[in-house]
């Protein structure tokens, strides 16, 4: 179970003393290594159900403990599908400069290596330092893209996730003042949800709100994943947001007990995110700036679990959540291959796009496909799941922000494709890009719509611990 | 009472002390207002029972911090103290003074009769015998809760790479000669303070395990020698990283990871030291550390990727 | 008054001020200060909340505050430098504004050499 964590947190610093050549290989084997021990794990957890790891031989209260069930496995799942195409495109899109390179991977492991352990542990102060791994893994990525832009967007990050921490741990403080544990299971236990719990989990609930870029906390997103190198967009986009996501739900469903007016608030700035996102999108010029705006109103969806709080909300957003990732990593990695190419991203240019790069095309098509929440994709069946909980828990209001945030993303996303297939004389033949570059957007935005095969025993591992009363 | 009313001295000072610090428009004075709130803050923490806390604040918070924003404050500002008029602050500063203010109100509020309860550290001095090391917060920072730390020592890095990253291979090395290097007060600084800094180094390493003290004071202490071997252009900051400097600055996680994953190979758990190797086994990840934490939070303040003997 | 409740009250009101520097003022350097100010205030509660038991204190708080004084100095570290190479490039020391010189901040402008 500690193999995600580990691996690359030991690969990492070898990064910094190894040569560029030398680092092929060793992408591949963590990548592999990476994806099968989450499988395992997904199997020993399927059998045994929810598994916790004692570090260093304590047990909580003392020590602090990994836990892995089906919530943990979901986030843990689409960072050991996503990092691997992102891994080996990141090794032909950096720039030969090698400088840049001798700094990059060693930050982008330990990125990796933040992700698996926020979603895999059981102490709320851990969870915190892992909120730090990952901001400061994050945020120097941004800046390698060189530029003002990256830079300010860079600062902004900085700052707002600073801010989201300090409250977070404020948030701990209390929790901690008022149960004398750290352990998520110990605090489940003790939850009395008087004046200072209710404080506590308000106060970490903001922090995470700022740290996944939940309106109106986002401001600081878009700047920065449009800035940021294309698969360093990819990754924040499509999973470092998601911790923060994770984090909510644990928090909420698994440890307090919040009131369920608490819930429609939280949901009610899920859906003003879908649409402000979107009509922002809309609004942009640029296709980065569109795809990070994109994730504002994305991101939304996933706050509907928290009014919905049933078993098939918890299914449909995390569903949607692997069905976004995906395709959110996609699109980035989409731009990347335009920027590359043509040395801008303002869509009214993009005539004759289609046929310069098909395959990038193709994957940008099949993506629309899963951020529009259209079948086979896993992104629809996760909307679905949650119309299903908005008619089962009557709060029919939903629907009108699931079908809308279809029908905006579908408006977006198609002035995108329609740019691209304008024909356009200027780019009569196909431009060759090195293999990663070509195959990784499509293979990710497959997985989008493959994934939905899978879905059965996705749901099945959510059940046991599951706080919802019904079946996912 | 006399202690009461020391401490409610203390407290009224420090937040005093940040509230000037905050709302000051003199960038300088807000800067050493910090460090003097930095330094009151030591005295709280040895208040409040905290030695370890209160070394390494002395340290790095006071110390280190103080450093960095010194550095920070003449580059941004060109040593013009009223700077900040060039820039324009927020327009709604007066509902957000409202807002922090219902803040504070709201948190005094929760957290009015506060009576934590005990458990968590009645056990951990129950158990601190099995630790390996007699000093509680030491049992706790790399045995009990070794996680976190081993986590903490992969930020420490990652702030150290995000520092290159930003400044890229031409660090600022740029000439900043505030200080006269070949001044008699200089050199009888550097003789005296650079070797005692050591020594305190190796005190606080070895006490850590039975007294306060530990790798991260140990290591705050030996880079405030390394700033101040900079300054005085004892060390010279290479804009390229050389393997050497790499391997200083990675050597502590390395080791660290080693030792965790050690027990992984007979079926233990991650971080579980087997029985009686625990003392050795801690000490040799401090000194690890206290090497890297050095070298990282030297780099950290010079921006650059290695150090090379100075002109002296 | 027991120390916790007095140190916590500080706290409190350092948290409050802390948050109110980092939103309302523009400077960049006033904001890291305004974010060392709230971390501080954090440390000093948990701390305090560690001094509750008559016979001993409670270590895991100091082991926490000590977590998170390395993490504030590398965060504070990283701020700095990125500031500082803002400034460099652009001559602009808050997010928003033009730069010092009254031109306007082209996102596209070369990296020369700046003030250094």
């Amino acid at each position: 179970m500690v193999g995600p964590i580990v691996t690359p947190l030991l690969v990492a610093p070898l990064c910094l003393l190894l040569p560029r050549r030398g680092l092929y290989p060793l992408h591949l084997t963590v990548s592999l290594t990476g994806l099968l021990a989450v499988v395992a794990l997904m199997r020993a957890v399927a059998l045994e159900g929810p598994l916790r790891y004692a570090m260093g031989g304590w047990g909580a209260p003392l020590g602090i403990d990994l836990l892995a069930d089906g919530l943990s496995l979901m986030p843990l799942l689409l960072t050991a599908l996503v990092m691997p195409p992102l891994t080996l495109y990141a090794h032909d899109y950096l720039d030969e400069d090698g400088d840049k390179q001798l700094n990059f991977w060693p930050l982008w492991y330990l990125l990796w290596c933040g992700l698996n352990a926020s979603v895999l542990t059981a102490d709320i102060f851990n969870v915190y330092v892992t909120l730090e791994v990952l901001t400061l893994a994050a945020v120097p990525l941004v800046v390698l893209s060189g530029g003002v832009e990256a830079l300010r967007g860079a600062i902004r990050y900085l700052l707002f996730a600073l801010l989201g921490s300090l409250t977070y741990l404020l948030g701990v403080a209390l929790l901690f003042a008022a149960h004398g544990t750290l352990d998520m299971a110990g605090l489940a236990v003790r939850w009395a949800g008087d004046r200072l719990d209710a404080v506590g989990l308000a106060l970490i609930v903001v922090g995470l709100l700022a740290k996944g870029a939940i309106f109106p906390l986002h401001i600081w997103l878009p700047p920065a994943h449009s800035a940021a190198p294309a698969p360093v967009s990819a990754a924040l986009s499509a999973l470092v947001v998601k911790v923060a996501f994770y984090l909510l739900a644990r928090l909420w469903f698994w440890v307090a007990e919040p009131a369920a007016g608490a819930g429609l608030l939280l949901g009610g700035l899920g859906a003003t995110a879908v649409f402000y996102g979107s009509l922002q999108a809309l609004r942009q010029g640029r296709l980065k700036l569109i795809i990070a705006y994109s994730t504002v109103a994305q991101l939304g969806y996933l706050l509907l679990l928290f009014p919905l709080a049933s078993g098939a909300a918890l299914t449909g957003s995390l569903l949607q959540m692997i069905g976004h990732g995906l395709a959110k990593a996609s699109l980035f990695l989409a731009a990347g291959n335009v920027i590359h190419v043509l040395g801008h991203d303002r869509v009214r240019d993009f005539a004759g796009v289609g046929r310069l790069l098909p395959t990038t095309w193709m994957a940008v098509g099949l993506s629309a496909i899963s951020l529009t929440g259209l079948p086979p994709s896993v992104a629809f069946l996760g909307k679905w799941r949650l119309l299903e909980a908005s008619f089962q828990q009557a709060q029919w209001w939903w629907v009108v922000v699931l079908v809308g945030g279809g029908l905006l993303a579908a408006a977006y996303l198609f002035r995108v494709l329609a740019c691209a297939f304008v024909d356009d004389p200027a780019y009569p033949e196909v431009h060759r890009l090195p293999w990663s570059l070509t195959w990784m957007p499509l293979a990710l935005a497959a997985l989008g719509l493959l994934m939905g095969l899978f879905s059965a025993p996705l749901e099945a591992l959510l059940l046991p611990g599951s706080p919802f009363a019904e079946a996912p | 009472m006399t202690a009461t009313l020391f401490d409610a001295l203390l407290a009224l000072l420090l937040v005093w002390l940040g509230w000037r610090t905050v709302v000051s428009t003199n960038l300088f004075n807000a800067v050493v207002l910090f460090v003097i709130f930095g330094l009151l803050m030591v005295l709280c923490w040895a208040r409040l029972g905290a030695p370890d806390v209160a070394l390494a604040e002395a340290a790095i918070g006071a110390g280190l911090t103080a450093a960095l924003l010194l550095e920070a404050y003449r580059d941004l500002t060109g040593n013009d103290p009223h700077h900040v008029h060039d820039v324009e602050d927020s327009p709604l500063r007066w509902p957000l003074a409202a807002l922090c203010g219902l803040l504070f109100l709201g948190l005094v509020a929760t957290g009015w009769q506060l009576a934590p309860p005990t458990e968590l550290g009645e056990t951990v001095h129950a158990r601190v015998a099995e630790s390996g090391v007699e000093n509680p917060v030491t049992a706790v920072l790399l045995n009990f809760r070794g996680y976190d730390t081993l986590l903490e020592v992969a930020v420490l890095m990652l702030a150290l790479l995000g520092v290159w990253a930003t400044n890229g291979p031409h660090a600022t090395l740029g000439s900043r000669q505030t200080l006269d290097p070949d001044s008699a007060l200089i050199d009888a600084m550097v003789r005296l303070l650079v070797p005692m800094a050591a020594l305190v180094c190796s005190y606080l390493l070895w006490a850590g395990a039975h007294a306060p003290g530990g790798a991260f004071q140990a290591g705050a202490v030996l880079a405030g020698a390394g700033v101040l071997l900079h300054l005085a252009e004892r060390l010279q900051p290479l804009g390229t990283a050389s393997t050497s400097s790499r391997a200083l600055v990675t050597v502590g996680l390395f080791v660290f990871v080693a030792v965790a994953c050690y027990p992984l190979v007979y079926g233990g758990r991650l971080l579980a030291y087997p029985d009686g190797q625990t003392k050795a086994l801690i000490f040799l990840v401090e000194a690890a550390l206290t090497v890297s934490i050095a070298h990282s939070l030297t780099l950290m303040f010079s921006g650059g990727r290695a150090f090379q003997r100075g002109r002296r | 008054m027991s120390q916790l409740t007095l140190y916590g009250l500080a706290a409190a009101a350092l948290f409050a001020l802390g948050l109110y520097g980092l939103l309302a003022y523009a400077h960049l350097l006033r904001k890291i200060l305004a974010v060392n100010v709230m971390g501080n205030a954090v440390f000093l509660f948990l701390v305090a909340l560690g001094r509750t038991d008559p016979q001993q204190t409670n270590p895991v708080p100091h082991a926490m505050v000590l977590t998170g004084i390395v993490i504030t100095v590398s965060a504070t570290a990283f701020a700095l430098a990125l500031a500082r190479r803002l400034h460099r490039e652009v001559g602009a020391v808050d997010l928003d504004a033009q730069s010092r010189r009254g031109e306007a901040l082209d996102s596209t402008q070369t990296e020369e050499s700046g003030k250094s």
